[in-house]
């Protein structure tokens, strides 16, 4: 069945929610059982199972993220979101990364991720540029 | 703009960048064209955009625009390609790229991009994304 653009919305905040507040059983939930999750920066595709099992050491990086500026636009059978992940490290460094992911979806589960984001930014986001670039320059 | 023209107007695009043909694509922005990219997170216009496209031609032999996967939605669409670049030096590199486009009255008024600095060096292992699904 067809799901309407007020339907793809809600389950692409319901996504980005169950992820920020760290709700793995409600993302088990949206997953389809056949979801594929893409990263362009690793350039391979995860099962949902896989990705699911890989959050919690993911959520023990980072105090706190947050999804927000979420700019959402829905097309037949999926959506396109872009948003800025805001995150705050154990040291309290504060962090962005702008994301846009393509979710294709199908009887109210999300079946496919395809997430684009630069892995230039992930020194700034960990807070680590200073300290690598000291590291790069004592070698 | 319905779907198809939406599809043709992306296609028109990439294709004219393909030919390194900046005349078409300075037809294809509006006036008040804005481009974002992730990799600096800050906005150019029109001929900002069209004069890093002429650069950055220059430095490679051919670049083409692959593996197309087209989505339209009310005021635009998003595309997830893979850019596939021949340097001068014969060295190959590919990166995957996602765009998102709003377009008004047969024209492009926003592109927002999402590249990965990290795949810019050339890759022995470089390969393409397709989720199955035609453009």
């Amino acid at each position: 069945m067809n799901m309407s653009d007020g339907e793809i919305r809600e389950l692409c905040n319901r996504f980005f929610d169950a992820y920020q507040d760290r709700h793995v059983d409600e993302l088990a939930d949206i997953y389809a059982p056949d979801c594929i999750v893409w990263h362009n920066v690793f350039g391979r595709e995860t099962t949902g199972t896989d990705n699911l099992a890989a959050l919690p050491a993911s959520y023990q990086g980072q105090r706190r993220r947050t999804y927000n500026d979420r700019i959402i636009n829905t097309f037949d059978g999926g959506f396109v979101i872009q948003y800025t992940l805001h995150g705050v490290q154990h040291s309290g460094h504060q962090g962005a990364l702008w994301i846009c992911i393509v979710g294709l979806c199908k009887d109210g589960k999300i079946t496919r991720i395809d997430e684009y984001m630069d892995s230039g930014k992930f020194p700034a986001w960990r807070g680590r540029g200073k300290s690598d670039a000291m590291e790069e320059k004592a070698r | 703009m319905t779907d198809t023209e939406l599809r043709e107007l992306c296609h028109r695009f990439f294709d004219a960048i393909e030919r390194s043909d900046y005349d078409a694509v300075a037809q294809l922005y509006a006036p008040e064209f804005r481009m974002w990219v992730n990799l600096t997170d800050t906005e150019s216009s029109a001929e900002e955009n069209l004069a890093v496209l002429r650069d950055g031609a220059r430095l490679h032999r051919r670049r083409t625009y692959d593996d197309r996967i087209i989505d339209t939605f009310e005021r635009g669409f998003v595309v997830q390609y893979s850019v596939n670049v021949v340097t001068h030096s014969g060295a190959r590199t590919s990166l995957c790229a996602c765009v998102v486009a709003q377009c008004r009255n047969g024209r492009i008024t926003r592109i927002d991009e999402y590249l990965d600095a990290g795949k810019f060096a050339p890759r022995a292992d470089a390969r393409t994304r397709s989720r199955g699904k035609s453009a």
